[in-house]
């Protein structure tokens, strides 16, 4: 069974047709790449999956591990199993880092029927998960996101991202704003997430997050459509070429 | 004058002017005509409402009376001494507070109690004080009035909590409380109200602060009870290098109105006074702000900072927020300012892709609204129960 299964996908915002007829298949173990142009929907497509009232499914049909999406509100979908790490991870004053992230992995375990960790449960996690993303301590003591520079903003999304362990992790230009070091750390902690249960689609304009996440599959979106998929070449392909091509076939 | 003078000069003034009425300005959206109205009696009953101290020194009173019983005023260090207003009538009394309103009138007049609190030169009393009002007498006025005396150096925590029935009752009570505050040069005043009375109660208090040379007040009042409420909280910057901050928290629902006056008074150079007042205000709960401070021409250097912040959790409630500076120095940095809102969206949604349902999150993001009222609450144990509280009122507003 697909983990992901996207048919004929259209959606709106404020009234515009952004995301015009998607079809897109992720099978367990499968990592996917989308590139495209600006504006051509990719986050669109990304709150769409999470869940997000502002953008409107006008068409087409969503499944995530065996469920109509459409039966699922943002909440129950995280907890299902998506995650979205955000393009602009979204700051929150007043709330900790801690205090959020037990809230997070208390409400999913709820969901799956699992037992409440305790405070020192869920230190031992955040330890655990800390070797796998490595994320400063004050960064955790500090309000969610709160004056966190982009990068460190970035970083914490996927070091939730650990502590939540979803079947399908959907990374919205992760790779922007991080320099190279933590561009490093931050795909040595998603390949350490992959495993043969587990999806990923990853957001990006570089072919080079793609040299360390490297992508089964490549497809390239364009006016709100996938209009090329590939393997890991096409990455390549469009890194020498650009979009013009297919930009020009489809017209705007 | 002395104190019989006083207080019946004091009564003469109160009938005179009688209760205010929505035609005056400072009374323009909080209108008390309906307890104008109401016969208050003094016959005294015990309280039977729970109550939980905050440390070791503390006085209770009863329906307007303090209880010897309920009160613990042993292992005092020497150097502070405290006890019912009653017992040790202080000159001072009257002082601060004096013709302000027709409720300082009426208190004056009529307090038939209160706490007295006094410091002596360089005391610093670790332990807060805890002064505890429990009221439950349907129909009685409890005036009570308490004076808060802090000599040169010296530093303590005080806490008032107002505290009638939780449960739903509809004991209808006027609490009429003043508390007048000397911080002498070079002390420490850290104070607190806690006002959760019941939510058919009737509650007033006038808050008057002198503040020396150096001296620190630092004030939060969280205002959770009463159907009508008021606090008139007043500064008096009167040495140099004084400062004076007060915050405030106040969660509101039903038909709840409670409304804050707040007058900084900043009569000399190179003080600073910093206000924050938070509100959440849910169904059809009122609440009114006004912040003013008046910079005196001889106060250069003033360093004022006003801000009042509200949440809207409905469509039918409402805030009047009037921040006012009044600037007759010309070196000064002053800033004011107020917001109205609504939880932010965006961050609902951010909390729902972690899995944390809506209801959930509204709660998560109320509370953080409310947090940063509850940071600058430095003295532990008062932090605990005001966060407790603020979190029981979040359970009943989002079930
Ligand atoms: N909330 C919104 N309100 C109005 N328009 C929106 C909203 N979100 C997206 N859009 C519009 O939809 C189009 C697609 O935007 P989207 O963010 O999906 O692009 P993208 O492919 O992610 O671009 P980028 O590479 O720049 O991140 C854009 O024209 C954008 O302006
Ligand atoms: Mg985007």
């Amino acid at each position: 069974m697909a983990l992901l299964d996207i048919q004929d996908l259209h959606a709106n915002v404020a009234g515009n047709k952004i995301l015009k007829g998607i079809n897109l298949t992720i099978n367990p173990g499968e990592v996917h790449a989308i590139m495209g142009p600006n504006g051509s929907g990719k986050s669109t497509l990304s709150n769409v999956l999470a869940g997000n009232e502002v953008y409107e499914k006008t068409q087409g049909e969503i499944h995530f591990d065996g469920q109509n999406l459409d039966d699922l509100a943002a909440h129950e979908r995280a907890c299902a199993g998506l995650f979205l790490a955000f393009q602009y991870p979204v700051e929150i004053p007043g709330i900790s880092n801690m205090y959020f992230l037990k809230s997070a992995v208390n409400a999913v375990r709820k969901y799956r029927g699992e037992e409440q960790l305790d405070a020192m449960d869920f230190l031992d996690l955040v330890e655990e998960k800390k070797k796998i993303v490595k994320i400063r301590d004050d960064l955790l003591e500090r309000a969610v996101n709160s004056g966190f520079s982009g990068g460190e903003k970035k970083r914490n999304e996927i070091f939730q991202m650990a502590m939540l362990e979803p079947k399908l992790g959907i990374l919205d230009e992760t790779d922007s704003g991080l320099d190279i070091d933590a561009l490093r750390i931050v795909s040595d902690g998603v390949n350490a997430l992959r495993s043969p249960d587990r999806g990923f689609l990853v957001i990006t304009h570089y072919q080079r997050l793609l040299d360390y996440i490297v992508p089964d599959f490549v497809h390239v979106m364009i006016h709100g459509q996938i209009v090329k998929s590939g393997g890991k070449e096409l990455a390549l392909e469009l890194e020498h070429d650009g979009y013009a091509f297919w930009a020009g076939e489809e017209g705007p | 004058m002395d104190l019989k003078q006083l207080r019946k000069n004091a009564a003469a003034d109160f009938k005179a002017r009688g209760f205010p009425t929505t035609k005056e300005e400072l009374w323009r959206f909080t209108d008390v005509s309906e307890l104008a109205e109401r016969e208050f009696s003094n016959d005294w009953a015990p309280a039977s409402v729970d109550f939980q101290p905050l440390g070791k020194h503390v006085l209770v009173f009863e329906n307007g009376k303090l209880s010897r019983e309920k009160s613990c005023i042993d292992n005092l260090p020497h150097g502070v001494c405290m006890g019912s207003i009653m017992d040790l009538v202080d000159p001072r009394v009257g002082r601060l507070a004096d013709a302000q309103s027709a409720f300082v009138a009426a208190n004056t007049a009529y307090f038939s109690d209160g706490a007295f609190i006094e410091l002596t030169e360089g005391i610093e009393l670790a332990e807060p004080i805890h002064l505890v009002y429990l009221a439950d007498a349907d129909g009685s006025a409890f005036h009570l009035r308490n004076l808060i005396s802090c000599g040169k150096g010296s530093s303590v925590a005080v806490v008032e909590e107002y505290i009638g029935r939780s449960d739903p009752s509809d004991r209808s009570y006027w609490t009429n409380a003043v508390t007048e505050i000397f911080a002498a040069d070079d002390s420490s005043v850290d104070h607190y109200k806690i006002q959760r009375e019941s939510k058919t109660a009737y509650h007033f208090q006038t808050l008057e602060a002198q503040l020396g040379a150096n001296a620190v007040f630092c004030n939060h009042s969280i205002a959770l009870g009463s159907g009508l409420g008021r606090n008139d909280i007043r500064g008096k910057l009167t040495g140099e290098g004084g400062e004076a901050i007060c915050n405030g928290l106040y969660l509101l629902n039903g038909k709840q109105h409670f409304d804050t006056h707040l007058f900084m008074d900043h009569a000399v150079p190179k003080c600073k006074s910093h206000e924050l007042y938070k509100g959440i205000l849910d169904q059809k709960a009122r609440a009114v702000f006004c912040g003013r401070i008046l910079v005196q021409q001889d106060a250069q250097q003033t360093d004022a900072i006003q801000s009042n912040k509200n949440l809207l959790l409905s469509r039918a409630a409402k805030i009047h927020s009037l921040p006012q500076l009044e600037i007759y120095a010309d070196d000064v940095k002053c800033t004011h300012g107020a917001t109205i809102g609504q939880l932010d969206d965006v961050a609902l949604y951010y909390l729902q892709t972690r899995g944390i349902d809506p209801v959930r999150g509204r709660a998560m993001l109320t509370y953080a609204f409310a947090n940063e009222v509850l940071d600058e609450v430095k003295c532990k144990p008062v932090k605990t129960r005001i966060e407790a509280l603020v979190y029981e009122w979040l359970e009943k507003v989002s079930a």
